[in-house]
């Protein structure tokens, strides 16, 4: 007997059995009907399932436990090795919690000592006059989580690592503008920039230091097994990992800062947002963090007893990315009149519940480089269409608009099954029909929209959230300028294609000056040039929704941070 | 037999070297790949993409890239993973015990109900009991098993509080009656399709046998009706329910897709989805073998199995 009559044997009991039903007649036209009646109602009760939630009043059956916090994430971390593979967000936890930089970053924006003594500035004598040679100074009572001292020998290790062609570093932080760099006694760390790099301080705040004293020996450092049980300086210990689970944490008791309050920390991965919200009331999760609680759900969480729900500002802007390489593009009418006609407050108000900041500019309105003197063309079909009709785009039979035989349609592109984006799509879709222009939805996974098909620029236009590179300093040049195109071989982010010498010439000079008023006068200038070009147009600041157990304290949202683990060595749980 | 075995043995090695090359082939060919996810990283640079690319050996022809893999499961290194660089074989094996456990449980619950309810239909043929069932088995077989997970979360977790929302045991710890509670939403939700599936195959497999000539002859000679039910028509009715058991023996390491991300079970099926949404090759393939494995094995123990329960199959042919 073969696979084939096997296979062959269950088909035919399969078939027996469909035969049977119908035959036995009794799966009649009104159990179908009821069956699908039920069918029907299940978006309805699916609602009901967050709806009717909240008039919970009675505490969770599982008692929370003193000094554990249960931190739930819908996304899992799987790369634990800060400077290596990839970080989807989720990453930035555990490296925040494992691992210590030079110095972190505080929710007023200002920079905090943490390995480094003190943050170096000119006035200390830390940065030289022509802002290239760093002069860091270390503290001296830090050590390892395996008892080992940290020492200067670990900072210029992280560098090594970080220039080291063989190893799949994910970002170099800006570390390329170093020139040179040595490690001058056991607390001080020397570093001669190429160049004058005024984004540089936020470079070591993105580089986690990690132990020379295990990983110099490694045979490999992308296959070691430090990735997956991590050594750092951090506040917590890299404890137990479930895959799939979970990840705990245990307080580092010698921690530099002073040891945590907790007892124990864990990072909970929920893969469903519905679960973790159900978790999240039930207290089997006190903080619902990373990309928060679903907009559709806010004024639900506000109600729930025993929380604190929290908008947190957060460095992504949403944009249409135009593709400037496009026919239909290169005019920038076009992108101007496209801008003009879509509603961006019926956007915010009607996908996301008003929850987000409207914002003209690739910065978020609260960022100290936020030109404020911005002028929002508005919202104004009229002149959207006048505007198309003046650069000579015409209405054709089609009821198209089209120029020299080049038709204003094109398609835009996110990742597929992000309901908020489709719905914001749907709506753009028929913003643009009124001013004739046709918009065609193309989303993908996000394993292909997000590779070649933006990198190389063959999308239309793309709807996307970003940050800038090194935010929160606010240099855009990656994304803006025109020898970072990577269609063109360029070195860079601009897969919109952008070209513009004045720009050009503005993000040359915004990173090497490093007075901050200075500074502000041409990150202005670039955001009202960007405002009038729109290669890519700015929609909103994302604003996440997180929520917090009572029973949690000192959690603080940052909006300078990826994520909110910035300061869980300050976390208590009663 | 031992022919019989060593013949399928040798022409399962052939399958599975088809389905890797099949497998390995179409995953390079449908669009995307890894390095999408890392554009999206914040600061991350094109060149620090291509850059990695280069690293992971994606520059090379695909044909390349498949021997590689090939040699190196050949000699038990399953490859790393693109995202974080842990050894695949260890993510893979780290998975399938919530897997067995969460499947294992639910398999052999809808096994013992299913035939149960099964025969009952069968015997109890165009009663109360046998419409109910029929019903019932359609609901289950017809509406999503997310929405009978959020459904069930809904009340026995958030409403009444009776059971946790998810997961395998608590972050606390969790000893076996914690486990047990964590285990009782998921598998009555698994269950139920399975039942369904189950008490179908069953009814008819055993209707059918019911109008066999030889069933008649075995009453007319006055044999009790268990004895006849039992002894004769459930032993005929059970070489299909094999074969049925056989292709079901995937799901044990396949883990169930939504089921095990409603309730967030770290399963095969959650690190499958993962896998796939990021493109991680090396996972995705050795999740692929282990699964053809299964299926492979699977059926080979049903062949075995209906030719020791059905006297008329003869294996020496295979």
């Amino acid at each position: 007997m073969s696979t084939d009559t096997t296979s062959g044997a269950g088909a035919a009991a399969g078939t027996r059995e469909a035969a049977e039903i119908a035959k036995s007649g009794q799966m009649s036209r009104r159990d179908v009907l009821l069956a699908g009646g039920i069918g029907l109602s299940l978006p309805i009760v699916g609602g009901l399932t967050t709806a009717a939630s909240f008039a919970l009043s009675a505490d969770p059956a599982r008692a929370a436990t003193a000094g554990q916090c249960v931190l739930g994430v819908t996304q899992e971390a799987v790369n634990f090795n800060p400077l290596l593979y990839v970080n989807t967000g989720v990453e930035s936890s555990v490296e925040y919690i494992v691992f210590d930089a030079l110095w972190k970053i505080d929710p007023s924006g200002a920079f905090v000592p943490n390995l480094a003594a003190e943050i170096p500035s000119q006035d200390n004598g830390g940065i030289s006059k022509d802002g290239l040679t760093w002069t860091i100074k270390l503290r001296k009572d830090v050590t390892w989580h395996d008892g080992a001292p940290f020492t200067a020998a670990d900072v210029v290790f992280t560098l090594d690592t970080l220039m080291n062609p063989k190893v799949t570093v994910r970002s170099r932080n800006g570390q390329e503008h170093v020139e040179h760099y040595e490690a001058t006694d056991d607390s001080t760390v020397t570093i001669k920039l190429k160049e004058s790099f005024a984004p540089y301080m936020v470079s070591w705040q993105k580089t986690s230091i990690i132990p020379k004293h295990i990983l110099s020996s490694v045979a490999d450092i992308n296959t070691a097994p430090f990735n997956t049980s991590p050594i750092g300086t951090g506040p917590f210990k890299f404890k137990n990992r479930v895959a799939g689970s979970y990840i705990e944490f245990e307080p580092n008791a010698t921690y530099h800062a002073g040891a945590p309050k907790l007892t124990s920390l864990i990072q909970k991965y929920v893969p469903d947002q519905q679960s973790l919200y159900a978790q999240f009331q039930t207290g089997e999760v006190d903080i619902y963090d990373l990309q928060g609680i679903p907009p559709l759900l806010y004024q639900k969480a506000k109600a729930l007893p025993g929380s604190t729900i929290l908008l947190s500002a957060s460095p992504f802007i949403e944009f249409i990315y135009f593709n400037c390489g496009k026919p239909q593009f290169t005019d920038k009418r076009v992108r101007k009149a496209i801008y003009m006609a879509v509603d961006k407050k019926g956007w915010i108000d009607a996908v996301y519940y008003g929850v987000p900041l409207p914002t003209l500019s690739y910065l978020p309105p609260s960022h100290w480089a936020y030109n404020k003197k911005l002028v929002d063309p508005g919202y104004d079909p009229a002149k959207a269409a006048a505007l198309l009709d003046e650069a000579g785009w015409k209405v054709a039979a089609d009821g198209v608009r089209a120029k020299d035989g080049v038709r204003l349609a094109f398609s835009m592109s996110t990742t597929a099954g992000n309901k908020s984006r489709e719905q914001a799509q749907q709506l753009v879709q028929q913003n643009l029909k009124k001013i004739n222009v046709e918009m065609t939805i193309n989303n993908m996974p996000a394993s292909v929209v997000w590779g070649d098909y933006t990198v190389k620029s063959q999308f239309d236009t793309l709807m996307v959230g970003w940050d800038a590179l090194l935010y929160p300093d606010p240099d855009y040049g990656d994304r803006i300028n025109s020898k970072a195109i990577p269609a063109k071989g360029g070195n860079g982010s601009n897969y919109v294609q952008y070209e513009n010498p004045e720009i050009d010439a503005l993000c040359a000079k915004g990173v090497t000056i490093v007075s901050q008023t200075e500074r502000k006068a041409i990150y202005d200038r670039i955001q009202e040039i960007l405002l009038d070009d729109l290669p890519f147009a700015p929609i909103f600041a994302y604003e996440l929704i997180i929520g917090v157990k009572d029973r949690v304290h000192g959690y603080q949202v940052n909006p300078y941070t990826p994520i909110n683990s910035w300061n869980t060595g300050e976390w208590s749980t009663t | 037999m031992l022919r019989f075995l060593l013949n399928r043995l040798l022409q399962s090695v052939v399958l599975l070297l088809g389905v890797s090359v099949i497998g390995f082939a179409l995953m390079h060919l449908a669009p995307g790949g890894p390095m999408a996810l890392y554009t999206l990283n914040p600061t991350v640079t094109a060149q620090d993409i291509e850059r990695v690319k280069v690293l992971f050996g994606l520059d090379q022809p695909v044909y390349v890239q498949y021997l590689k893999w090939a040699g190196g499961m050949f000699t038990g290194n399953w490859g790393y993973s693109f995202f974080g660089g842990q050894q695949v074989r260890e993510i893979v094996l780290d998975r399938l015990p919530a897997t067995l456990e969460l499947m294992g449980t639910s398999l052999l619950l809808a096994l013992v109900i299913g035939v149960a309810i099964g025969v009952v239909s069968a015997v109890r043929h165009n009663s109360i009991v046998d419409y109910v069932s029929a019903v019932a088995a359609m609901i289950a077989l017809s509406l999503p098993t997310f929405w009978f997970g959020l459904l069930a979360i809904y009340l026995f977790a958030q409403t009444l509080h009776w059971l946790p929302a998810g997961g395998t045991a608590s972050t606390s710890g969790g000893d076996l009656f914690d486990r047990l509670r964590h285990l009782v939403l998921p598998v009555a939700v698994l269950s139920f399709v399975l039942v369904a599936q189950w008490s179908r195959y069953t009814r008819s497999s055993l209707l059918d046998i019911l109008g066999q000539d030889y069933i008649r002859t075995a009453r007319a000679k006055g044999l009790r009706p268990s004895r006849v039910l039992l002894n004769h028509a459930l032993r005929a009715a059970l070489a299909p329910l094999t074969t049925l058991a056989g292709l079901q023996l995937p799901l044990l390491v396949g883990g169930a897709l939504v089921t095990e991300t409603v309730f967030s079970w770290p399963g095969m099926g959650l690190l499958f989805v993962n896998a796939l949404g990021m493109r991680d090759y090396p996972v995705l393939m050795a999740i692929l073998m282990v699964g053809a494995f299964v299926v492979v094995l699977g059926n080979l123990l049903a062949d075995v199995v209906v030719a020791l329960v059905d006297p008329r199959v003869k294996l020496e042919h295979g």
